[in-house]
């Protein structure tokens, strides 16, 4: 049986009550994360006002993880300036992708939730989707 | 209705070591169709194997290495008669249904593909038999063609309107759909295109292990399979050949134990099969493969098609009667140990993980069909898949974690 309950109160909230989704219109830059093996898609747009991300949305389809980190993206990265989101990208591709388990820095907010998903490798795409597409749209900008 | 007046079978799981294991007695494993787990018999004949008779294979000169051919070649005998072949040199081995197809594009079809020809699969194959013939038409400029489905999963033999047609180099499909479960009419396909001439290759991987299969009646000119979805080891698979395909076919992989003779500039090649396996023989694999057979026949095949068909026409029967759940191909008279379904709303990655966390094993995702994935127009099916060891209790397992993921996704 499961360790610790991968599908988390916080987790199905923000899947079934996903923050920041609907259509990028007007966005200054979007761009999209896609993982062929499951056909999960989503589109990130980013909406600034100077150096601030003044809002962050997103659209698309995936399973329950994918969704609710996109939602929760959009949720941390909002009000960050451009660096401080490009460092949030960072801190989660240490936790879910090739990071040294030293140099993980375990996040403290709401993106705790997502943590249970390093005990799945094969769900840790899921998670990392929306922040690759973040990060495309950072460097885009 | 008991268990017992429906189900042909005595409980297997006693034959099963992981099964049987404390650490997964509440396993209920329906993911069969991936790969099946393994009986004693088979993981004790490779453990002998190793223990009492290892040596090279056809190249020693010393009587451990004569039993240790005499034991490959019983394993390749063991193959032709469970299969029907007329001779055991008809089976190579392989190490997969995969290589299979591989080698028979590579060495078979690409010499004889012309600009313009044809080479017909399915829209339910898997990639394995999906790509290495796009690859080689490509090559040869000439076109895979596609025997499109109807509405309930079944061939739609009517529109493929050339598939006999003079153009026609080969025809290749799967007995049994890895997705939709239904099984193909291969019998009454290889008579009709034996009549012109046109060679048939079936992907028997996912019936050979549920569905007895005699390639004298059924005629084909090529039947590939593997070990791991029939209780044998992974790693080694079989290729049948009628004997002109085979004299036919060039060998893929070069090197040691195919040739006899050569010269800095010549060379002739070893007699068949052993042409077409190349480099030192998979020996304990072969005994795995073999003990694998052995099982089946032990239970008996017939027995073992009324069992599986039994519990996945039960299990297909109770799924569809769930709101909010889809089966993607209706169960058909000749539905075979698989059943695919989707529940609208939730991703088939969130129902596999729920069902997984309840203690019931199955697969999730394309099942490496992507062409039937966007003809169905669907990213992912859930997959339920049945073996001998399957019971009424796996069944009720899986409604019970369905009615969890329903609970938790609503």
């Amino acid at each position: 049986m499961a360790k610790e309950s991968f599908y988390s109160a916080v987790l199905l909230d923000h899947f079934r009550h996903s923050r920041n989704k609907g259509e990028l219109d007007g966005a200054d830059i979007v761009r999209r994360g896609h993982n062929p093996r499951c056909g999960d898609e989503i589109e990130v747009g980013l909406y600034l006002q100077g150096e601030k991300l003044a809002q962050v949305k997103f659209r698309g389809r995936g399973c329950s993880v994918c969704m609710a980190s996109a939602s929760m993206m959009t949720e941390a990265v909002t009000g960050c300036s451009k660096q401080e989101a490009y460092h949030l990208w960072e801190e989660m591709r240490d936790l879910f992708g090739d990071g040294n388990e030293n140099d993980v820095k375990h996040p403290t907010n709401n993106l705790q939730a997502l943590s249970v998903v390093r005990e799945y490798p094969a769900r840790q795409r899921c998670v990392l989707i929306s922040w690759e597409a973040l990060r495309d749209a950072l460097r885009g900008l | 209705m008991s268990e017992s007046a429906f189900l042909l079978l005595e409980n297997k799981i006693a034959d099963f070591p992981l099964l049987q294991s404390a650490q997964h007695s509440c396993l209920h494993y329906l993911d069969n169709a991936a790969t099946t787990q393994k009986p004693a018999s088979v993981i004790s004949a490779m453990a002998d194997c190793y223990q009492s008779c290892y040596a090279p294979i056809h190249r020693g000169l010393y009587p451990l290495a004569a039993a240790a051919t005499a034991l490959y070649e019983n394993s390749r005998v063991k193959l032709a008669g469970f299969i029907g072949a007329e001779k055991s040199e008809q089976i190579v081995f392989t190490r997969s249904t995969t290589e299979a197809i591989n080698m028979v594009a590579w060495g078979w079809a690409r010499n004889r593909l012309q600009a313009g020809d044809y080479i017909w699969v399915t829209r339910m194959e898997h990639h394995s038999n999906f790509l290495p013939w796009q690859r080689i038409c490509k090559l040869c400029n000439a076109k895979l063609r596609i025997i499109e489905l109807h509405e309930d999963g079944t061939l739609n033999l009517d529109a493929a309107t050339e598939l006999f047609s003079k153009r026609t180099r080969l025809i290749a499909l799967c007995h049994v759909s890895n997705v939709l479960g239904g099984v193909n009419p291969v019998g009454a396909l290889c008579e009709q295109a034996a009549a012109l001439n046109i060679p048939v290759l079936v992907d028997a991987a996912q019936s050979v292990a549920h569905i007895p299969i005699d390639v004298g009646v059924l005629d084909c000119d090529f039947l590939v399979f593997s070990a791991h979805k029939m209780y044998g080891p992974t790693g080694i698979g079989a290729l049948y050949a009628k004997s002109a395909r085979l004299e036919e076919m060039e060998p893929l992989l070069l090197g040691g134990g195919m040739v006899d003779e050569v010269s800095d500039e010549t060379r002739s090649w070893s007699a068949i099969p052993a042409r077409f396996e190349a480099g030192s023989p998979n020996l304990a694999d072969a005994v795995g493969f073999a003990a694998a057979v052995d099982y089946l026949g032990g239970i008996g095949m017939r027995r073992i098609e009324a069992h599986v068909d039994s519990l996945t026409r039960r299990a297909g029967a109770a799924l569809a009667r769930i709101d909010g759940l889809r089966l993607i191909a209706p169960m058909t008279p000749t539905s075979a140990s698989i059943i695919s379904f989707d529940m609208p709303g939730i991703h088939p990655h969130d129902i596999a993980q729920v069902l997984g966390e309840c203690g019931v094993a199955v697969r999730a995702g394309h099942h490496c069909c992507q062409p039937l994935m966007h003809s169905l127009g669907l990213s992912a099916t859930t997959r339920a898949s049945f073996g001998v060891y399957n019971r009424q209790d796996d069944i009720d397992a899986l409604l019970a974690a369905i009615d969890r993921v329903r609970r938790l996704f609503a």
